[in-house]
């Protein structure tokens, strides 16, 4: 059975889903569903992912931002929540907000000519290989060698230093 | 059969929302719905909630939890190695060890201030 | 092939096709839902008889069928017609929402999981990490149930389920990071054909015994049943739930636990694979509830052990444990034995 799904329709959905969800996390007033917003901002991410044939990629989205990042948001929310924080939370008064939706505007006005003027002149985009998951990590330790090292003194250089502060602050 | 395998998933996951998302919402209609300030009052041990149920946390476990984030991000980069270890020359996985071998500081220095510490 | 119905008088073909099409019986019936559901709640009228016979009781048995087997019926058309008491401070979307998406992540995973050589849903090449991830929401569900609720025991018991999953997820992983090694792939068909000849629990045992061991925290069984310490804090993190709530949670919890028994069957215990006098799934079922079964034992055997005791253990034997064998797995591979002996 083929079941042909348009991939316009696909795109479409998911960007609503992320972008709506990103909104809401700004906007929410009680920052747990703003924690909770944006968990669903980085499924919809992970659609994206899923979408354009990098499921390894998309799973990592999950597993990390979502169970894992969210999760320390979640925490650090708990931490330092108190009931009377509401009122010092600053709301962005109605100027600031018209000044953003203008600039978003504006953004999405420059793009859109952008794309119409050069658009139809750019050259196609290359064929993405179709490589399968398992390929993933020949390609990553094969040719990557050196970002793969920087990237475990990041993690290494980040750990300590959160251990370090989290110890001082104690 | 050429369904996508993410297009089944779905399927899969809009079948399981409509059979089991009546298991609560026709409780709904029939059972009883009375509220009733004392019963519905959250448990606590049979008396009166006291105080804020959301409490503020004290900072208990929280470098673990730090070390947690950052080790999820090295085991999906493991995965990723894992899978195609026996297809790779063995000289192409030293990165790999070397990337293991650095993060062993980390943790290292961690469970030491872990195992020092006692309420850690 | 079918094509999507042009007019009225196509739709009936249309639906027909659909409902005799191979994957559609596939997530209605065999590896899907109906038996899904099915097991699950066969895992709790066993787990009681077992706990009984342990404890020299009987456990149920005035339900109807052997030994009280439609307990499970009994059970969810009484919770089914409860009312459904929503602490009057709960967070009331979210205390109705959590609960069936606790259900939906639990049952996710099982269009993964193969129970014969063609009997799984989608054969996804990520497949292991589907499942990780997927299983990976559960604390952070659980925490804003908790939250959501408004009470303290479940609040307490939503944050032992996180502190829960700091230390058993790691440790998980690298466990399985050696079976992705000696298999070669992610997807769980090719895991469970790579253990054709030999099955991955003789090559890697330590990692199966660090693996166990995370699935027992991860299940929250009991020596580590933390979120949900009976003499502790009521009963964890559904102190507050009745009725239809209850009744989703609790067949999250027992989906769980058959997802995470097959896991390790397909990780471990080659998967569908025996002798050809039973069919694959048949195989794939008696692994399955044998895993369950030592799964369960340990509830009526062992004490419960204490939160910094749990995170310790992770962090300072499970890890170190697991890490060890990732070395092993890469001596194993490069020493030629697997090739030796077959994999």
């Amino acid at each position: 059975m083929e079941i042909a799904i348009p991939p316009d329709l696909v795109f479409v959905i998911l960007a609503a889903v992320t972008l709506i969800a990103a909104v809401l996390a700004l906007q929410a007033k009680e920052l747990i569903y703003g924690a909770i917003a944006l968990g669903i901002s980085f499924i919809g991410i992970a659609g994206f992912f899923v979408f354009l044939d990098a499921p390894y990629l998309a799973m990592l989205q999950i597993a990390v931002y979502v169970g894992a990042v969210v999760v320390l948001i979640l925490f650090t929310i708990m931490l330092v929540r108190r009931e009377q924080s509401d009122e010092l939370l600053d709301r962005p008064e109605g100027g600031q907000g018209a000044v953003g939706l203008w600039l978003a505007g504006l953004l999405a006005v420059a793009i859109a000519g952008v794309a119409a003027l050069a658009g139809p002149n750019l050259p196609a985009a290359p064929p993405a290989g179709n490589l399968p998951v398992s390929s993933l990590g020949l390609v990553l330790a094969a040719e990557y060698p050196i970002p793969l090292v920087i990237l475990a003194l990041l993690i290494s250089a980040a750990l300590l230093g959160a251990l370090v502060l989290a110890k001082v602050e104690k | 059969m050429a369904l996508n395998p993410w297009l089944t998933v779905i399927i899969w996951a809009i079948v399981v929302i409509a059979l089991t998302g009546p298991m609560l919402t026709l409780p709904m209609f029939w059972s009883r719905r009375k509220p009733d300030p004392f019963r519905d009052m959250p448990f606590e041990s049979g008396q009166v909630p006291q105080g804020e149920a959301r409490h503020r946390l004290v900072m208990q476990y929280y470098p673990y939890l730090l070390m947690f984030v950052a080790f999820d991000v090295v085991g999906m980069f493991l995965f990723a190695w894992g899978m195609s270890f026996t297809k790779i020359p063995l000289y192409a996985s030293f990165p790999v060890l070397l990337f293991l071998f650095l993060l062993a500081a980390p943790l290292g220095y961690a469970l030491h201030l872990a195992l020092r510490r006692e309420n850690w | 092939m079918v094509n999507l119905p042009a007019t009225p008088a196509d739709l009936i073909p249309f639906l027909f096709a659909v409902i005799t099409s191979h994957t559609f019986i596939q997530i209605i019936l065999f590896p899907g839902f109906i038996h899904v559901t099915l097991v699950t709640a066969f895992l709790t009228w066993y787990e009681r008889k077992i706990i009984a016979r342990i404890q020299l009781r009987i456990g149920p048995l005035y339900a109807g069928g052997p030994g009280g087997i439609l307990q499970p019926i009994a059970d969810g058309v009484k919770l089914i017609f409860k009312e459904v008491m929503i602490p009057y401070k709960a967070d009331k979307p979210l205390f109705l929402a959590i609960p069936l998406a606790l259900v939906v992540m639990a049952a996710l995973p099982f269009a993964v999981i193969p129970f014969g050589q063609n009997w799984v849903i989608a054969n996804l090449d990520v497949g292991l990490v589907f499942v990780f991830a997927m299983i990976s929401l559960f604390p952070l569900m659980i925490l804003i149930f908790a939250w959501a609720s408004n009470s303290k025991y479940p609040f307490l018991g939503g944050l032992r389920s996180l502190f829960q999953q700091v230390a058993y997820e790691i440790p998980m992983w690298i466990s399985a990071l050696s079976i992705v090694m000696l298999a070669g792939s992610l997807s769980l068909v090719d895991i469970v054909n790579a253990q054709a000849r030999i099955w991955f629990i003789i090559p890697a045992f330590l990692s199966f015994i660090v693996f166990f061991i995370s699935v027992m925290a991860e299940l929250e069984r009991l020596p580590f049943d933390l979120p949900t310490a009976e003499p502790e804090l009521v009963a964890g993190w559904f102190t507050e739930s009745s009725g239809a709530i209850f009744m989703l949670q609790f067949l999250a919890l027992y989906m769980k636990m058959y997802l995470m028994s097959s896991l390790v069957t397909v990780l471990f215990l080659g998967g569908w694979w025996g002798p050809a006098f039973l069919p694959q799934p048949v195989w794939f079922i008696i692994k399955t509830l044998i895993v369950a079964t030592f799964i369960i034992i340990p509830r009526a055997v062992f004490a419960r052990i204490r939160v910094d005791m749990l995170i310790r253990i992770g962090w300072t034997r499970l890890l170190i444990v697991a890490l060890v064998n990732v070395f092993l797995t890469v001596l194993l591979i490069t020493s030629g034995l697997t090739a030796i002996l077959g994999m």
